[in-house]
């Protein structure tokens, strides 16, 4: 029989008109539609046990005690630990998306001299030769932990400089240090906010990222949100509406740089109406000057003194380093008294300050812990240690440094904190490329040095053997109740935190000779501010990206 | 069959005049090439996915289904006609009912691919038969829309068998007459669906309770959006019918319909305006008045975002409604094939202004008390992907017009020589 | 009992930090893509900044999360849904969007007043390992549906299984609580359920600062502001015109 071309062409359409009729296509399309949802090339979150350990955050000074949800050994959610006394289950909103810093594209994975793949034997090797040559300095961010007195002591034997970067809350603090006898560090004091019942802010953002995330502002929204008569005031003097100004009690706007004049009208209006018992010292400004200067009225100030202190105790923050604010202060007695001004922790040395100028300097190291926007001011050579790699840095050496939670490291008091604390954070993730802190490095070199593992477990033997101050763990022990230094060690490594009593008196012997000059201000950033890491985690690029909450802070949208 | 089957000449119906098969290929050449442009960007749409248009989360609908709404109401002359013809018996009008089915196939087809390039998952997009929720405008379209199109089809096949050479076919001829005597079936069919369709077309804006410069009261479950749907798309329809055929008469140069089916459809394009300029003017009346306040929004406040301004609302309803009912009705200016089609024209201008405002501006317009008035512009892909489907109307009309009997009654086709 | 699960949100409280936005992007697996902008990213929880208007010293601001309102009458996105890929949980008044079911026509978009809706107009990606970092508790949502905050449902499921192992009917509250409201470092949005009288939430619902956006649309959501300040109140009621314009920022 010959097969025509009809005769294809109608076998043709009734095959076609056939397969409708066929289970075929009706199981093509389903199964096409269930292909959409699961396309292969759409990521699968982890599988594996889930389980639940705590830490602390250690990308800024603060410290956060963080729930961590783990799944299959990789982090996958954080969350506050309600039961902290210090955080009291805030965190910062940076920290919801941390744990997804260790994958982000600018990771450091490996030794770079000046941007060319290098090793870490290179790097040691420079680094011993740079010691060899000339003075060094190393500058650390969170000053006081166990990884600090590594660099503290590797800078002392090599007749170097060990050198410190504040945070902005602490530099605020730097001009008591002068007024309090005997001298304590900025780092030793703290504000007690807990007492305070009027809080009188120039500028400081206390509801933007100052201080530990869960303290100002729980206590803010527990003691004055929303509150028409609160029992907390915050006043909040600010030339911009800012985010603590929207939400204070009493906003009071002023000229743009003024806020030394309103200091020193306010310290006028309170010793000339007899409102403290402070005499003086004055500024050589008049009432009248200040309303000048602030634009603010003669009358406005007035009130503002005497609102002041209509609730104390009462207590002036300065959004940075402002000896007026200090000077205000002090004449409203908040320095050394409950609800002002305090001393948190014994009395330590003054630290070298990282800003300050460098002279003749060999090599400078820098730990991972400083901000990623510091710059040392010197030529020398810079290693720097990052986790991150945010560019435009001036460093010869980036050394790659342990990311989130890569790190067995301990958390002392946060920067203002009124009373002293001290917690272990486990490392949780295992690295995933060579990684070492600046402290492993320097233990690495000069193996004479201890490290800080055993300095670690050396102060839970020492705070244990004081038998003073409470656990924060599972449930709330104090100390004295505690059977043994290994039971300590072993709730503290479950990151439980430990809170020294308060000091039973809080007095400090203080002094002002004259007013203050007036001072450079520096502006306060949010808490973005402080964050030592060269990125900010993706999901916090996102908010930037896609809302109109807030500006993106420079280079760090990447 | 020999291969003198693949002769150009042999395909065109006996007796029709056309231009020679180069000169049509060098008509039909930039029209492919736009088509080519729009599968182009259709592809990168799918393959990319929607990121590829400038739509958002706000303007979720953009010129696609602002687009699409306004070919499917001008794409109504095919129903109507059919259902002028088959059951109104309006037999003046069998001349234009071929055009009309292609014309009607053309509109709904592109809307349909055009749709399925603007859903996200297109492959899941058979779960709204398998899943339908009956409370959904959309379900309703989607049912009527592609039923209709199933219809469009079946009107399109027995045209399409009178080409000279698939007429050969003996099969074919049968089939085509079975079908044929399906037609008036078919008509009556057609205007069932398209009379749901255009009318939750309209619904699907009417009832968004979340969107009150669309939504709107009605009757029952539907709104009046659903009946001014109706209304706006028949009233324009045959309009838009009368265009297209008076340009196929410009570009070939000859008179391909008798100009009494001019006046007739211009009559019954005016009438049916003059009414649904009536009930919209209604309908807009009680909108300001009640159905806007009741919801919390001062109506004024719509119209305080320019380039939307009270302009638009008067020139849709006074300038491309009200003036266009007149001149189609108004004896003096309906005899007048110049003012007939300059009418139609702005009656084709005027309902897609209507499906511009309920689409566009709808979503422009903040309903958040703090919320701003959004623009968009469409990016090129949805631009091309459009003017992909222009170029295949004109292109599926031509293939039509050149080989196929569209006005096969008409005396006067084979009279003249010229291009096509 | 079915529950109503509701927020009440304090908006005296809101310092506009955007804990809730990351903790809600975290937990939901959420992408951050660079490509995608204030218009086309996925935010389902979304902090937006108001103010009264006014100038210098006159002027206030305060902040406002907007996320699904759970509309609980007429459900303006259920009921424009196509093919059922929206539904109001009955057990839970949970606005649940199926990604599952959804052809990404849009169209619950054009219907939510509310804006709370988004389109994932991108395939979902991350930098190469960070998968390893995403919820295990949440599917991952492929492009071209569309998606909005479902109350944290994932925590509700785990809530459930919780309960049910320990052979118990009712969920522990204290086991039942979304990302935004864990997060929110001033305890400004407090959830819990509506239907019942005793509960915290409920009582707040009803106080006088309550009140709800376009409340005259009548969908009835299940999310409620509360604010001492009565320009912020003022939110609630019928837009008038000039003060629209005036009140964004």
């Amino acid at each position: 029989m010959k097969v025509t071309r009809r005769d294809l062409f109608v076998w043709g359409a009734g095959a076609a008109a056939g397969m409708v009729f066929s289970p075929v296509p009706w199981k093509l399309l389903d199964d096409v539609s269930i292909w959409t949802q699961n396309w292969p090339w759409i990521p699968q979150p982890p599988h594996g046990p889930i389980e639940v350990k705590q830490s602390f955050c250690t990308l800024c000074p603060q410290g956060c005690a963080m729930k961590v949800k783990m799944a299959g050994g990789c982090p996958v959610g954080v969350a506050g630990v309600s039961g902290n006394p210090v955080t009291r289950g805030a965190l910062c909103p940076l920290a919801f998306g941390v744990h997804q810093l260790n994958w982000h594209p600018q990771r450091l994975r490996a030794v770079r001299h000046k941007r060319v793949s290098s090793s870490w034997s290179e790097a040691r090797a420079a680094f011993a030769k740079a010691c060899g040559e000339g003075p060094i300095v190393i500058v650390d961010g969170r000053p006081g932990s166990a990884a600090s007195s590594v660099l503290a002591s590797f800078a002392e034997e090599q007749k170097g400089s060990y050198r410190v970067a504040l945070s902005l809350e602490t530099r605020a603090l730097l001009p008591y240090e002068a007024m309090v006898s005997p001298v304590i560090p900025a780092s030793a004091l703290g504000y007690d906010l807990e007492r305070a019942q009027t809080i009188v802010s120039f500028g400081a953002p206390l509801l933007d990222g100052w201080g530990i995330p869960g303290r100002f502002t729980r206590l803010w929204s527990e003691r004055a949100a929303g509150m028409s008569e609160p029992q907390l005031r915050l006043i909040q003097i600010e030339d911009s509406l800012s985010r603590t100004a929207t939400r204070a009690w009493r906003w009071v706007a002023i000229r743009p740089g003024s806020k030394n004049a309103l200091a020193a009208g306010l310290a006028r209006v309170l010793v000339e109406e007899h409102l403290v018992s402070a005499r003086g010292p004055l500024s050589a400004l008049t009432v009248s000057d200040a309303a000048l200067q602030t634009n603010l009225s003669e009358s406005a100030i007035r009130d503002l003194a005497r609102t002041m202190v209509a609730k104390p105790p009462v207590l002036a923050i300065a959004g940075d380093e402002r000896p007026e604010i200090a000077a205000l202060n002090f004449i409203l007695g908040s320095v050394g008294s409950p609800g002002g001004i305090v001393r948190r922790s014994k009395p330590t040395e003054k630290y070298e300050l990282a800003n300050a100028a460098i002279p003749n300097a060999r090599a400078v190291l820098i730990d991972a812990s400083v901000p990623w926007d510091y710059a040392p001011p010197t030529d020398a050579e810079i290693f720097r240690f990052a986790a991150w790699d945010g560019g435009s840095n001036r460093a010869d050496w980036l050394l790659p440094a342990p990311g989130f939670l890569e790190e067995f490291t301990d958390v002392n008091s946060a920067p203002t904190s009124a009373v002293e604390t001290y917690g272990v954070a486990p490392q949780l993730t295992k690295p995933m490329f060579e990684i070492h802190s600046a402290a492993q490095f320097l233990s690495a070199i000069d193996s004479s040095f201890t490290n800080p593992e055993t300095i670690i477990h050396q102060r839970c033997a020492d705070l244990f053997r004081e038998r003073a101050g409470t656990v924060y763990g599972q449930e709330i022990m104090p100390v004295a109740e505690l059977d043994s230094a290994q039971k300590f060690e072993a709730e503290l490594s479950k990151a439980a935190l430990w809170v020294a009593d308060a000091p039973k008196s809080a007095s400090l012997l203080c002094e002002l000779k004259e007013w203050p000059s007036t001072s450079p201000a520096e502006s306060p950033r949010n808490w973005s501010a402080a964050w030592a890491a060269a990125v900010l985690p993706p999901l916090a690029t996102k908010l930037y990206r896609e809302s109109s909450l807030r500006e993106a802070p420079d280079r760090r949208t990447a | 069959m020999s291969s003198a089957v693949l002769t150009d000449s042999r395909w065109i119906a006996r007796g029709a005049d056309r231009s020679s098969f180069s000169r049509f290929l060098t008509w039909l050449a930039p029209w492919l090439a736009l088509l080519a442009l729009g599968v182009y960007a259709a592809f990168v749409c799918l393959y990319h996915g929607l990121n590829q248009t400038n739509m958002d989360n706000r303007f979720a609908f953009g010129l696609w289904i602002f687009l699409d709404l306004g070919i499917i109401a001008l794409g109504a002359g095919a129903f109507f006609t059919g259902f002028l013809v088959y059951i109104l018996k309006r037999a003046e009008l069998q001349p234009i009912l071929n055009t009309a089915v292609v014309m009607g196939f053309i509109c709904y087809s592109g809307a349909v691919a055009i749709l399925m390039i603007d859903v996200g998952q297109p492959l899941r997009a058979w779960f709204t038969f398998w899943h339908p929720n009956t409370h959904s405008m959309l379900t309703e379209v989607t049912f009527c829309i592609s039923c209709y199109l199933l219809v469009l089809c079946l009107e399109y096949i027995p045209i399409l068998l009178r080409n000279r050479q698939l007429r050969r076919l003996p099969s074919f001829l049968v089939f085509e007459h079975q079908l044929h005597k399906l037609v008036p079936v078919l008509a009556g069919i057609g205007t069932f669906l398209s009379f749901f369709h255009q009318g939750s077309l309209g619904g699907l804006y009417g009832v968004l309770r979340g969107r009150p410069f669309a939504f709107r009261h009605g009757f029952f479950i539907w709104p009046s959006t659903f009946f001014l749907f109706i209304l706006s798309a028949i009233a324009t329809g045959p309009s838009f019918l009368m265009l297209v055929t008076a340009s196929v008469e410009k570009v070939t140069g000859k008179e391909l319909v008798p100009q009494d089916v001019f006046r007739r459809l211009g009559f019954i394009s005016g009438l049916l305006l003059a009414i649904y300029v009536a009930a919209k003017s209604i309908d807009t009346l009680i909108w300001l008045n009640f159905t806007s306040p009741a919801e919390g929004f001062a109506p004024w406040t719509y119209y305080i975002h320019k380039p939307f301004g009270t302009p638009v609302l008067f020139a849709e309803i006074v300038l491309f409604g009200l003036l266009p009912a007149f001149l189609l009705l108004y004896r003096k200016s309906a005899a007048h094939r110049g003012w007939l089609l300059g009418a139609a024209t702005l009656a084709c201008i005027g309902v897609l202004i209507n499906r511009f405002v309920l689409t566009v501006q709808t979503l422009a317009l903040p309903t958040l008390p703090f919320d701003d008035f959004l623009t968009y512009t469409p990016s090129w892909q949805e631009v091309a992907s459009f003017g992909g489907v222009i170029a295949y109307g004109v292109i599926v009309y031509s293939l039509s017009y050149r080989y196929l009997p569209l006005f096969s009654q008409t005396k006067g086709e084979s009279e003249h020589v010229s291009r096509g | 009992m079915s529950a109503r699960y509701g927020m009440v949100i304090d908006l005296d409280r809101c310092t506009g930090c955007g804990a809730c936005m990351l903790a809600c992007a975290a937990e939901n697996n959420v992408p951050s893509l660079p490509q995608a902008s204030a218009r086309t990213g996925l935010t389902p929880m979304l902090v937006r900044k108001i103010s009264n208007g006014g100038e210098g010293s006159e002027r206030r601001e305060a902040f406002i999360p907007i996320l699904c309102m759970h509309c609980e009458h007429e459900t303006p996105c259920v009921h424009v849904c196509p093919q059922q890929a929206v539904e109001v949980d009955k057990a839970t008044g949970i606005v649940m969007q199926m990604p599952q079911r959804c052809l990404g026509c849009r169209y619950c978009m054009t219907a939510c007043p509310y804006h709370a809706r988004y389109f994932n107009w991108w395939d979902p990606a991350w930098p190469k390992g960070m998968e390893k970092s995403l919820n295990p508790g949440v599917a991952v949502r492929m492009r071209g549906v569309v998606e909005k905050c479902n109350l944290c449902h994932a925590r509700l499921h785990a809530a459930k299984e919780k309960a049910a192992a320990a052979g118990k009917r009712e969920i522990d509250p204290a086991d039942y609580i979304p990302a935004c409201v864990e997060a929110c470092p001033t305890a400004a949005i407090h959830f819990g359920n509506l239907a019942d009288p005793r509960d915290p939430v409920s009582q707040q619902s009803h106080s006088p600062d309550a009140f709800r956006l376009l409340e005259h649309l009548d969908t009835q959501p299940k999310v409620y502001y509360k604010s001492k300040e009565p320009w912020v109140r003022a939110l609630s009621e019928p837009n008038s015109g000039p003060s629209m314009e005036a009140k964004h920022v």
